[in-house]
């Protein structure tokens, strides 16, 4: 006696999920008039393959998405205000002794002033109207950190750095304690610009080259990401000054790419 | 299981952390983060709950880190406490973790299997982001279900436990998911046969 396909119907979560050891001697006997059933009626027999199918190409999704990294600068945050993280915040020195082992610092001082400068700039478009023209020929003035070092320390470690001992030369302390030239005066006369993303994207891409393939993979991805944001919105915004929502939305995309910035540089160190 | 960057163990970053050291939260992080991010993504569908699902999921273990003794494996321990975070907020929401009513409902409310016809196969091949978005369209509990079994791999039994149901409901839900999976795959591959 064969089976039917409404008995294939019943039968079928028994025949996908259970187990050879669990099966009992019902499941076995139909299971076996179940086979002849299959081999004779297509509809059925391709109801089980896909359904098979399904099953195990749902396993291919597990784990394939990324956070993006301000999920693990929220927890960090939430840990130390819990008490939870008992050590004192990393410090950042702006200049460490080169040595084999930490080449990268050379290249990735920069990155907290660059994301200082993309918050500003990210500010300054959300609170004036947008010219275009002239932020055009503001972008010199936004040129890497990294080719003036001497000039733009970075604020936001000066003060810890000068207190850590890291650099011991008097040259290394005098650039410390020289003012931050380029953002001391963040909203001068002219308008500001967004720093000139080709080259320091660059260096941001060298800097993260030094992390692990899977790491500096998904640091291009997120600045590509947040890039095209900002290229979107800007285009927007000068196309509709007036709206708040899509000014705000910009500088929301410039305050992502500089905690992408200070997540490459907490990471680096 | 090893950070390829910081070279130290799970188990190593485990004590640290238990320590309070931030590097070792951090690697922990960074090695499940993926996991648990795209459960929560599957789950809720929205990518800015999934994030705030994880970092909830993330917070809870690390607050317990202390108590963690390891007799079960660390994954385990996390990923069941992910599941947790997620349903507790589903039922927060209102939304039905399983379905009493989908389990008792008509044939006909589900999926048309049309036995003893002929029909259209999914060709021995699903597109990733198609089958993404057809499990987003299932219903909150067979949803539920579906993703905990196929694609996190957990068993009938850890299921009924975690969302509160009998086993044979958890077994039922999934193949009514898989047949409404397999319905909306088909409808997508017809749409885009017909568009393209």
């Amino acid at each position: 006696m064969t089976c039917s396909c409404s008995d294939v119907e019943r039968l079928l979560p028994e025949l996908l999920d259970g187990s050879p050891e669990d099966a009992t001697v019902e499941t076995r006997l139909a299971a076996s008039k179940l086979d002849a059933h299959l081999k004779s009626c297509p509809a059925c027999s391709d109801l089980l393959s896909d359904l098979k199918l399904i099953a195990s190409e749902a396993r291919q999704l597990a784990a394939t998405e990324d956070p993006a990294p301000r999920v693990w600068v929220r927890i960090a945050a939430e840990l130390r205000a819990e008490g939870l993280i008992r050590e004192p915040a990393p410090m950042r020195p702006i200049i460490v002794p080169t040595s084999p082992g930490r080449r990268w610092t050379s290249v990735a001082w920069w990155l907290a002033p660059v994301a200082a400068v993309l918050l500003a700039a990210g500010s300054y478009v959300v609170s004036h109207k947008p010219a275009p023209q002239v932020a055009k020929k503001q972008a010199p003035e936004t040129a890497p950190a990294a080719q003036t070092p001497a000039t733009s320390p970075a604020p936001v470690v000066t003060a810890t750095s000068s207190s850590s001992g890291h650099a011991s030369a008097p040259e290394q302390l005098a650039q410390k304690s020289a003012p931050p030239a380029r953002l001391a005066a963040p909203a001068a006369e002219s308008e500001p610009s967004a720093p000139d993303s080709s080259t320091e994207d660059q260096q941001f891409l060298s800097a993260v080259s030094t992390l692990a393939p899977s790491m500096r993979a998904s640091y291009e991805n997120q600045l590509q990401a947040v890039n095209a944001d900002i290229r979107e919105t800007q285009a927007y915004v000068n196309q509709n000054p007036g709206d708040v929502d899509a000014r705000q939305h910009l500088m929301d995309a410039y305050q992502q790419k500089a905690l992408l910035y200070q997540i490459a540089l907490d990471r680096i160190q | 299981m090893t950070d390829p960057k910081k070279g130290i163990t799970e188990r190593e970053a485990i004590e640290q952390a238990q320590q309070g050291r931030e590097a070792a939260f951090e690697t922990l992080y960074h090695l499940h983060k993926r996991r648990v991010y795209s459960l929560c993504l599957r789950m809720v569908s929205n990518p800015a709950q999934a994030e705030d699902l994880a970092q909830e999921a993330f917070l809870q273990l690390f607050r317990k880190i202390g108590t963690f003794r390891g007799e079960s494996a660390f994954s385990t321990w996390l990923h069941r406490m992910t599941v947790n975070v997620v349903l507790m907020q589903l039922r927060k929401k209102g939304l039905p973790v399983v379905s009493l009513e989908e389990t008792l409902e008509a044939d006909n409310e589900a999926p048309r299997k049309e036995f003893g016809t002929k029909d259209v196969r999914l060709t021995g091949s699903v597109d990733r982001l198609q089958l993404q978005r057809a499990i987003d369209r299932l219903p909150p509990g067979y949803k539920t279900v579906f993703v905990l079994h196929d694609v996190e791999g957990f068993e009938h039994n850890e299921i009924a436990q975690m969302v509160g149901c009998s086993i044979g409901n958890s077994k039922s839900q999934l193949h009514k998911a898989r047949l409404k999976l397999r319905d909306y795959l088909k409808f997508m591959r017809a749409e885009k046969a017909k568009t393209g």
